[in-house]
């Protein structure tokens, strides 16, 4: 299911010398992208995608070399925006990989929260958790709020409503993630029900 | 939308009237540019002038929320100009180059008769109908008139729905309307519509809209020459004419617009919505809201849906395609419920949690739903990449409201304002008692799926690199949640297990949860000869497959179509959803194999519309359809019944096969604050007097009611203030203030100021300024410009503030203690609940010490 | 190849920001992470100039309108190099580090040869390149040569979406300048202009300045500084060889402009780089030195890495 679009892009004579680069990159503590005068998509493989921001659609080429994004522009075939992206677009990267300004390195934007967290009652920061606790503590909030509050019965209708959960969200998702959240909730009886479409 | 990015290009009047599309949806300028090039004329109506006005031919500066006045003045310049000096000679046989009556009498209801005992009362503003108890209508007077009633055949071409497997339900009785083609009897549609825009003469409107005239003429002028038939004017709105109390009144406003002049359905017209998140028109169709079932359909509730057969019986369209909703909700809970769901059981319907929609019933939208969290009703929260502590109106009064929360769940890529809103500045976490869980989330990038533009394009995201550290898809996710949550009902049961337990959840390859399998289920498949525990699957080739019966499955039928080769059930490139030939063999920019369009493939929406009566084409250089004397001649595919069991079907006036009647709707009894646009002032006004009618008003607004709205009033803010987006930024900036270039690019959020504003507050460049009303309080930067002007609004000088939301607490790179959504407004629309974002009062001043 | 340039049509362009990010993106060019570093503008223009991170601005200038259905006019200007035909930077640089590519005429920099003199912002008659105090270089577009010797467009024109940037043969986008601006007269643009066909020798960005000159932020009759042509004329005097190679100046110019510094000069046969002083070659074209040239001027300036001003 990989999709390269026009294959594997070769430099004129420089991609022995960008992937050595390359692998000493990859052995220091900035990200495996170097930043040589070298051209910047040697032996990079291409990715389709479509932007995360406005409902425009426009198509995005991720370039990818060993595992790692090194560079990300307009996909020149897409018809609607034919390899145009806006500002938000064109710094898609950005949210993913950043350009250090002191080392000049790429790193990782720092921004980004990459590791589960929670805060518990009255706490004033954030505590780290494993993924698997925090499932097991949501399931089981979920559960015994949904238990809490649920109405199976009213005036002798069947309404299997939980009045106490409330999920918020999805115009960010995928549309196969929307239908499993819509799911989920549906099946757990909430009603309070609702995305970006409403506002 | 009902077009696409690409038609843009194919139009002759361009109106931006609530969109500011060059900054917010940015790529729309490659195809205006490219329309504009072609000889279009391009009118922008805002109270700004933009990045978007500053591309246009014609600036029309607008007061904030008074846009139901322009177009109501539209309409009357139209009857005034258009139609009825031309209506006599079309009706005699004389042709008329500078309108389309042919589109009007046929395509629309113009013609039908309404019940004799609909009214609008000037006076009190109201529709017949209002029950002051409730502040909501009853709609029986909106409706038609009945010439004759025809039941279904069910020996004939409806036998499917009496067939075994398919619920009982009563069949619905086709009521034809009465109709005069001549427009002269005085409840016919247009009668009524013509007496109801009288008031709507150029004065008034300018004085509400605080327009100038000359200006003004122009836009009409401009704007309804796309009248002509073959020509083709469009629209386009955003969120400018969605944040009201009437915002969906606005929406409506704009249809009527497009539909007198004819320019719905054909290419270069259109009503077109921009939609402002990347998957907002999926999660639309996903029907994530309150009311909403996937693929427009209603969900489940205690009144008119209170059982399958109920649904079936309210919802069941009496002719055009919503004939066939039996057979979507069926396929739907097919898929919800597996080989649970069964006829005996009704498909499992009553596992579905019924909304309550009682009048009397609690609210559980958006802004309801911080009143129940405030109550305690509400006690646990998701936020799937949303954040309402930011982007709810009444901002702080969000917070305090989350505050009582058990638990909330963030899944997210920063710590958002609603991850951290026990860090806000106001708060205090000693105090708060809410376990947070932040989840973090994949990037774009970082995993598969499908998305959706707001032309209605079914594209495929690649994965390209795996996500960062931990960060995992929403899908693995919600997957580990659900596991987790049916393991527990399992073990120990609890209260009614049985929708979970029943529910059919087995989206797995080689083990792992995977979207593919979850898009077979989107497209539909035969159920018979499917096993997705198999990874076995036979889908659908698209939804005139589908039946009632319980044979197919099907979470989303306007879908179907989109991913339909079992040869290849694994490779999204080998489904229609994966095409890339870019080759435009249309010459109108439909890219008909470029990805995937619904429904079935459709470019332009109601495209039977762009073909006069004898399905010849309005406009010859832009055919979508033609009827060639034999069959029809499709170069986009028919969205209209182009052929009967193989046999091609006449060109006819059903235009809008949506529609039971088939027909575009001027008049509507469908929505719930008045079958007409009727202008009302927001919530919060700077006038004392509607100069319309006489509510100031909606008089069926939602949550006005609640304590937390704070009124103010003109006495104290007098200044008018909208919100809106630069085109740098995103929302409530969780992505783009992760990014440095753009908060390079933009680093501060601030408010717009003319210089005559400036300078009666003494106010200068550099200067803080605090933005302030009975809601809150912020301070924020000062631009002053020439770009905003104050206003002539009923005769006196308005002023007007515009203020950018893409920062506050939260962020790395760029914070400000200001959260802009703290001024606006927590009141909504009767029929979307949207809250009103666009227009609400503020006063100014120039912040001492200038602190952030 | 033949000669190339960017066309710019001020009257597509939307303001939006986004060739100014994408040539960020694409160059690596950092952005401050500093909490709350970047300071606002207090209008669309931001940051307000070019430096030493950021080789193409957006520029706004508003006004009062001309016609009388638009009540304002708000120009948007490109501030980045121009790419001029005769391209005093690359004349005066006396490391080589700057330099006309042959193939298609833009003025292009390798900053390992950058000595961090600046002579080419004082030379450049738009103000054009910015020292990056971190790399110890001057930072200006190089347009982006590395995609077009790939058959790219440059970033900046790749992606904007209203296509008012386009990429091409000079005498095509030449052409298309001027029927974009006939098309603008007709539309009632009375100002409207094309600049950059003769200016300076002819730039290898040709912009549609729907407004004119002045109003989108553009230099009316850009001329050399008058410190380049002294430190031209005082060529012969120390030898300049022809062609690419760029004999230092550094004394002579240092003299004229108030500094002192070593002065080398890069042999383009040889790709050697020697100092005038001890004759030594600083670093070998064979690429063999690990040195920069930089390094060796730093090494031997009184004050600190790049300390110009010091």
């Amino acid at each position: 299911m990989q999709l390269t679009r026009r294959g594997f892009f070769k430099s004129v004579g420089a991609a022995f010398a960008a992937t050595a680069a390359f692998e000493v990159a990859a052995a220091s503590p900035a990200l495996a992208v170097e930043t040589s005068k070298e051209w910047k998509l040697v032996n990079t493989e291409e990715h389709t995608s479509i932007c995360c921001y406005c409902a425009g659609g426009c198509g995005s080429l991720c370039s990818v070399r060993d595992g790692e994004l090194v560079n990300l522009e307009g996909d020149p075939d897409h018809p609607i925006n034919k390899g145009g992206l806006c500002p938000k677009g064109a710094s898609m990267f950005q949210l993913r990989n950043i350009v250090d300004p002191e080392t000049r390195e790429v790193i990782k934007n720092p921004e980004r929260v990459t590791k589960p967290m929670v805060r518990r009652p009255g706490g004033k920061d954030w505590e780290p958790i494993t993924w698997e606790d925090a499932i097991k503590e949501i399931a089981r909030k979920v559960k015994d709020t949904r238990d809490a509050t649920f109405i199976e019965n009213e005036g002798g209708m069947t309404v299997n409503w939980t009045p106490g959960i409330a999920s918020l969200g999805g115009s960010q998702e995928n549309s196969e993630e929307e239908y499993l959240i819509l799911k989920m909730m549906r099946s757990l009886g909430v009603v309070a029900i609702d995305n970006q479409a409403r506002v | 939308m009902t077009s696409h990015w690409c038609d843009f290009q194919n139009t002759d009047v361009i109106l931006h009237c609530g969109s500011n599309s060059v900054e917010n949806h940015p790529v729309s300028s490659k195809w205006l540019n490219k329309a504009h090039e072609r000889g279009a004329k391009w009118i922008v109506v805002d109270p700004r002038y933009t990045r978007t006005a500053e591309m246009a031919d014609i600036y029309c500066p607008i007061r904030s929320g008074t846009d139901i006045a322009f177009y109501g003045g539209m309409y009357h310049y139209i009857i005034e100009n258009l139609i009825e000096p031309n209506l006599a000679d079309y009706l005699a046989g004389k042709e008329v180059p500078v309108y389309n009556f042919e589109y009007l009498l046929n395509y629309t209801n113009a013609s039908y008769l309404l019940d004799p005992e609909y009214s609008f009362d000037v006076e009190s503003g109201l529709f017949s109908g209002y029950d002051e108890a409730t502040k909501t209508y009853s709609n029986h007077s909106w409706h038609y008139q009945t010439e004759s009633e025809e039941q279904w055949d069910t020996a004939g071409d409806y036998a499917w729905a009496v067939a075994p497997g398919v619920p009982e339900f009563t069949t619905p009785t086709l009521q034809h309307p009465k109709r005069d083609m001549t427009l002269q009897d005085p409840m016919c549609v247009y009668q009524q519509f013509k007496k109801h825009y009288s008031r709507y003469d150029i004065e008034t409107v300018c004085s509400v809209c605080g327009m100038d005239r000359q200006t003004l003429e122009l836009v009409y002028e401009t704007y309804t020459a796309s009248a002509a038939p073959g020509k083709a004017g469009m629209i386009l709105y955003a969120l400018g004419q969605t944040q009201h109390t009437y915002g969906a009144q606005n929406t409506r406003a704009m249809s009527v617009m497009q539909l007198l002049l004819g320019n719905i359905g054909v290419p270069g017209g259109g009503v077109n919505a921009l939609r402002g998140e990347p998957n907002v028109q999926g999660a639309t169709d996903m029907g994530m809201m309150v009311n909403e079932h996937p693929a427009y359909l209603k969900w489940a509730n205690t009144t008119d849906r209170s059982s399958l057969r109920k649904w079936l019986e309210s919802q069941t369209y009496s002719d055009g395609y919503y004939t066939n909703k039996p057979k979507f909700i069926v396929s739907s809970l097919k898929e919800w419920f597996g080989e649970n769901a069964t006829v005996e059981n009704d498909y499992g319907y009553d596992w579905w949690p019924k909304v309550p929609s009682k009048k009397t019933d609690q609210d559980y939208t958006h802004i309801s739903t911080f009143e129940l969290m405030s109550q305690g009703v509400i006690k646990g929260y998701f936020n799937w990449g949303m954040n309402p502590c930011h982007s709810a109106p009444n901002a702080s009064n969000v917070r305090r409201a989350m505050a009582n929360l058990d638990w909330l769940v963030v899944a997210d890529q920063v710590a958002t304002e609603s991850a951290t809103f026990w860090k806000a500045p106001d708060m205090s976490p000693e105090e708060i008692n809410t376990t947070v869980y932040f989840l973090p989330c994949a990037l774009i990038y970082e995993k598969p799926g499908v998305i959706l533009n707001s032309g209605r394009w079914l594209q495929y995201r690649y994965q390209a690199v795996e996500p960062w550290d931990e960060a995992k898809p929403d899908y693995e996710m919600c997957d580990l949640l659900w596991t987790e949550i049916c393991r527990l009902y399992e073990a120990e049961g609890g209260a009614n297990p049985d929708p979970i337990l029943k529910t059919k959840w087995d989206y797995y390859i080689d083990g792992k949860i995977d979207p593919r399998p979850v898009a077979w289920a989107l497209n539909g498949y035969r159920v018979a000869s499917s096993d997705f525990a198999d990874e076995k699957v036979d889908l659908l080739s698209g939804y005139s497959e589908m039946a009632a019966d319980g044979s197919t499955a099907c979470a989303m039928w306007i879908y179907s179509g989109f991913w339909n080769n079992s040869d290849a059930p694994l490779d999204p490139a080998a489904q229609p959803i994966g095409r890339r030939d870019n080759d435009d063999k249309s010459g109108l920019g439909l890219y008909s194999n470029w990805a995937f369009s619904w429904p079935s493939n459709r470019r332009i929406l109601y495209n039977r519309n762009s073909a006069d009566m004898n399905g010849k084409p309005w406009a010859a250089d832009k055919k979508l359809v033609e009827w060639t004397g034999a069959k029809w001649d499709l170069v986009d595919q028919a969205d209209f019944v182009a052929a009967k069991n193989g046999t091609p079907v006449p060109p006819n006036n059903k235009t809008f096969f949506m529609l039971w009647e088939q027909n575009g709707r001027l008049e509507s009894y469908g929505m719930e604050d008045g079958p007409v646009p009727e202008f009302y002032e927001p919530f919060e006004s700077p006038v004392e007097k509607n100069l319309l009618n006489g509510a100031l008003s909606s008089p069926c607004m939602r949550f006005a009611e609640y304590e937390s709205t704070k009124h103010g009033d003109a006495s104290d803010y007098p200044i008018v203030a909208t919100t809106y987006s630069v085109t740098e930024h995103w929302q409530t900036g969780g992505q783009s203030r992760a990014c440095p270039a753009l908060v390079e690019a933009m680093p501060a959020q601030f408010v717009e100021i003319s210089e005559e504003l400036a300078a009666e507050k003494s106010i200068k460049p550099g200067d803080k300024v605090r933005v302030f009303n009975n809601r809150g309080s912020v301070v924020v930067d000062a631009v002053i410009t020439k770009r905003l002007k104050p206003m002539r609004v009923h005769g006196v000088t308005q002023h007007l503030v515009g203020l950018t939301h893409h920062y506050s607490w939260a962020g790395v790179f760029g914070t400000e203690a200001a959260t802009v959504n703290d001024l606006t407004p927590n009141v909504g629309d009767p029929n979307s609940f949207t809250p009103e974002y666009k227009a609400f009062l503020v006063d100014i001043e120039r912040a001492i010490g200038g602190a952030k | 190849m033949a000669e190339k340039a960017i066309l710019f049509d001020t009257s597509r362009c939307t303001g939006c920001h986004a060739c100014q990010i994408a040539c960020k993106c694409w160059n690596n060019l950092p952005s401050p992470t500093g909490l709350n570093e970047n300071k606002f503008s207090g209008t669309h223009q931001n940051p307000p100039d070019l430096n030493g991170q950021t080789r193409l601005i957006m520029t706004y200038h508003e006004s009062e309108g001309t016609l009388p259905t638009k009540t304002v006019q708000w120009a948007f200007g490109r501030r980045a190099c121009q790419h001029c035909t005769d391209a005093p930077c690359a004349s005066i640089c006396p490391a080589g580090a700057i330099c006309k590519d042959e193939a298609t005429g833009m003025v292009t920099t390798d900053n390992s040869k950058c000595v961090a003199c600046q002579y080419c912002s004082t030379a450049c008659p738009f103000d054009v390149p910015r020292y990056d105090g971190v790399q110890g270089t001057i930072n200006k577009c190089t347009g982006c040569v590395d995609r077009i010797e790939q058959g790219m467009p440059p970033a900046c024109v790749t992606t904007c979406q209203p296509e008012a940037l386009a990429f091409g043969d000079r005498d095509e986008m030449l052409a298309e300048a001027e029927k974009r601006l006939e098309m603008l007269k007709q539309r009632g643009y009375e100002n409207a202009v094309i600049y950059g066909a003769e200016e300076m020798g002819g730039l290898h960005v040709i912009q549609v300045l729907k407004y004119g000159v002045e109003a989108h932020g553009q230099v009316a009759n850009p001329t050399v500084s008058p410190v380049t042509t002294l430190t031209n004329l005082m060529k012969p005097v120390t030898g300049v060889v022809s062609g690419v190679t760029v004999l230092g100046l550094a004394a002579m110019f240092g003299l004229a402009a108030g500094y002192k510094r070593d002065k080398v000069v890069y042999n383009a046969e040889t790709e050697d780089t020697i100092s005038l002083i001890t004759g030594d070659v600083v670093k070998h074209g064979d690429g063999q030195d690990t040195t920069s040239v930089k390094d060796h001027i730093l090494e031997n300036l009184p004050g600190k890495k790049g300390g110009d001003h010091e």
